[in-house]
Formats: C-alpha cells, structure tokens, sequence
C-alpha cells in the first residue's frame, strides 16, 4: 500500500469502517511509514482533545437582560400564581394593555435621552464626548405638560427630584459635550438611576430588586464598552454594541414605563 | 439538573416556565447558557454575533416550551435548536455551511509538508486555547462540520440533516477539517518554539 492509497482511505478508516482483510493491510503499512503513522496519532489526538473541550464560555449579563425583556415584550413572562414549593426570586412581570400612562411618562424621556446620548457619544469621533448639566435643554427631554400632573399626582419623586427635574437632568447630558467618554454613566446617570429605582420602590415595590440587578448589568456592560471604545475608537462593532447597551438601558426604562404606570 | 441558587430541579423550572414565572425562565437559562453560548461561539468565532444567536436560541425555546412534552432531553432540544439557529444565520449570511473549499483545493487530501522538514508529530496533548484558536481559523465550513462532530458529538447521519449536505460531504469535510487544524496546530506550535 502506498501513503497515498492509505490517505485516500484514511476518513473511513478513522470512522471505523473498514473490514478486517483491509485493516491488516493498513496496519502493515503503518508500522513502515512514519508519516502515515504520525498523521493518524495527530487526527485522532485532535479528535480526542475537542471532545474535552468544555463550555466554559460565560455569555454577559446583558443577553439574560435582552431575553427577559423580550419574553415580558411577548407576553410570555406572566403574574406567577401561587405555587407551592416554588418561591421565585424575583418578582414576576405582567404585560398589561396600556393604561394611564401619562402618570409615569417622566420615565420616557429619560429613555429618549439615554439613546440620544448613547448616538452622540458613539457618532462622536475619536474622544466621543458627553454632555453637562450647562446646556440648554433638547427637544426630546422636554417633559412639557406632563410633569407637573405627575408632581402632583405622584409625589414620589419629590422633593430631592422632581419628576419634571429627572428628564432636564438628562437632556442637558446630551446637549453639550465635554471632553470624556466616561462621565455619561456617573454621577448624573446614577441620580437619574436612583430616581428611577426610588420610583418603582414606590409604586412598584416587589420590582425593585429586579430592575435594580437589570441597572448594574446594563450599566456594567456600558462602562465596560465605553472603556473598550476609549482604548480603541477605530472600532465600528464596539461602537454600535455600546449603542446597543444605551438601548438596552432606554427598553429597561420603557419597560418600566409600561409596567409601573 | 437542579439549580443551586434556587434549589428547582430542571423539570420544575420547565413546569414552571410554561406558566410564565420569570425566574423559572431565568433558572433555565443560567443552567445551559454556558453551553449555548460557547456552542454559539465555536460556530461563528465572533463574540457579539455568538450573543445574538444565544439570545434567539434561548427566545426560540422559550417560545415553543409548552410543547415540550419531555420525550428527548431538555439539554438536546436546546442543542438543536441552538445549531438550527446558528445555521440559519450562516445561511442568511451567505456563509457557507458547506465549506466550498473542496472544489477549490484539489491537493486538500494529503497534508501539507514543507520540502526537506521532517513530518514531525503532535505529541502529548493540545494546549485547549491553542485548539480553540485553530477551531477558530477554520473556514466557516469546515468549522461548523468539526464542530458538531468532534466537540459536540452530532453523527454524520445528524449532521448531514442539520446542515443539508450528503453522509459522505459531512465525513469529508470532517477529514479536511481534522488536517487544517493539524498544520494549523504545528504551524502555532513552531511560532511558539521560535518565540521562545
């Protein structure tokens, strides 16, 4: 047999399927090239190691955090009945039809600024920038009408910040920029996180602990991109997965939106 | 498979999740996100891509869990159905989950030996990272057949349903797979010896 005839052979050979005159003929072979010989240890060497190659691959936190609230999206997250023996750890989300929602619209334009910010920051070039609380106001963080009827309505969120404060708050980071990547996430965005999660404590208590593991994970996936952009600005996938985490951050405020209305 | 932070086995958790409890969802995917993620990745060897397709295998499943009547394993519904996924976004990409290389590289079924060097031996064992770095370099073909097969078990019979090629194109493509990840594999070991 020649090392060629034995190549030829080699994936049934390696599969298991041959018959036994054949096997002795390769075996022969085997013992007088080395090459052949070595080729086959190689193969099924590298066979045997990828079956012990484990799934030790951590996905971010933030897909648990797209998953679930695509499944409250869908519906198919729903008001657990009660179950004995079974606790969960977390309260459980209803979708309901719309009603109300002027009595936390508040929480929308945080939303809106929060992708306004997330496009300024990544359209940006080189430093992107983010913006203080100097600026005169934007278009889409005008809370308008609505804020004083949530003041009054809701007195939740004064009197350290008023509903009508929060979106302000906001807008003004992305009017302006400045000179840092870093400052969109802390301080301001933590007091409007604070707001946020003072917020549902009120009118929502059993959401609280729920949101507020969601706000790490999305601020942590921010803070964590933003760091990678800074160190590569040239970096076009970074930049639209940071914008994909400001969405990540408006959808959970939206979601609360609907939810705690 | 019960979930330590909870302390639900997996089939509660799947009872539980047919009726919508979020964290009966949650305990479902913190026990086979490991698996899923790092199928996903193997496949694409992109992490942002390899989370997008997570996240649909999971909303897939979830979607269809009340027709889970519990006649295979939970684990290999998600499996396949992780693969299904990853597949269809190859295919919508125009990437070929066949590699088309066997057209291409007539000299493919002998290995690559440099004029006058020794056919050396890949002795001992792998170093896993510089498998998975080989894996990676795959084509995207080739890679998606090794994959299923050697890492992750399928047969070629399986395999040649998921993907729509023959018995014999899956077997094929699993040799030139094997062979490119070996020179791959002395071609890393080589520049390693070089650097020192």
């Amino acid at each position: 047999m020649k090392c060629s005839d034995f190549q030829r052979v080699l994936p049934e050979l390696l599969d298991g399927a041959q018959d036994d005159a054949f096997q002795a003929e390769v075996e022969t072979h085997l013992e007088s090239c080395a090459d052949c010989s070595n080729l086959v240890s190689d193969l099924e060497l590298i066979s045997r190691q990828a079956r012990e190659l484990e799934a030790t691959e951590e996905p971010p936190a933030r897909v648990w955090v797209r998953i679930a609230a695509e499944l409250r999206a869908e519906g198919l997250i729903r008001e657990p009945e009660s179950t004995p023996g079974f606790a969960p750890s977390r309260p459980v989300l209803v979708r309901t039809p719309p009603r109300r929602r002027w009595s936390a619209l508040w929480l929308a334009p945080i939303a809106a600024a929060l992708v306004a910010a997330g496009t300024y920051v990544i359209g940006h070039k080189a430093t992107p920038v983010v913006a203080k609380q100097d600026a005169p106001p934007t278009q889409v963080t005008t809370p308008a009408p609505v804020a004083p009827q949530v003041a009054q309505a809701h007195p939740v969120a004064t009197p350290t910040a008023t509903p009508r404060q929060a979106p302000v708050q906001v807008a003004n980071k992305s009017a302006k920029p400045t000179d840092t990547l870093e400052t969109e996430t802390e301080p301001e965005s933590m007091a409007d996180d604070q707001q946020f999660l003072s917020a549902v404590s009120t009118r929502a208590p059993s959401l609280r602990a729920t949101y507020e593991n969601q706000l790490q994970a999305v601020n942590a996936d921010i803070r964590e991109t933003q760091a990678y952009v800074k160190r590569n600005p040239g970096d076009v996938d970074a930049r639209q997965h940071l914008m994909d985490a400001y969405e990540q951050k408006a959808l959970l405020y939206q979601i609360a939106l609907d939810r705690i209305q | 498979m019960t979930d330590p932070k909870q302390g639900i086995t997996e089939a509660e958790a799947i009872e539980q999740a047919k009726q919508g409890h979020e964290a009966a969802f949650e305990v479902l995917y913190h026990l086979h996100k490991r698996r899923v993620y790092s199928l996903c990745l193997r496949m694409v060897s992109n992490p942002a891509q390899a989370e997008d397709l997570a996240q649909e295998a999971f909303l897939q499943l979830f979607r269809k869990i009340n027709t889970f009547r519990g006649e295979s394993a939970f684990s290999t519904w998600l499996h396949r159905m992780t693969v299904n996924v990853v597949l269809m976004q190859l295919r919508k990409k125009g990437l070929p989950v066949v590699s088309l290389e066997e057209t291409l590289e007539a000299d493919d079924e002998t290995p690559r030996k440099e004029f006058g060097t020794k056919d050396v031996k890949l002795t001992g064992s792998i170093d896993r990272l510089q498998l998975q770095r080989a894996i990676d370099r795959l084509p995207p073909g080739y890679r998606t057949v090794f994959v299923l097969h050697d890492v992750e078990g399928f047969e070629h019979n399986e395999i040649a349903q998921m993907v729509g090629c023959s018995i014999g194109n899956s077997k094929s493509q699993l040799h030139k797979a094997r062979l490119k990840l070996r020179d791959y594999l002395k071609f890393m070991r080589a520049e390693k010896a070089k650097t020192g």
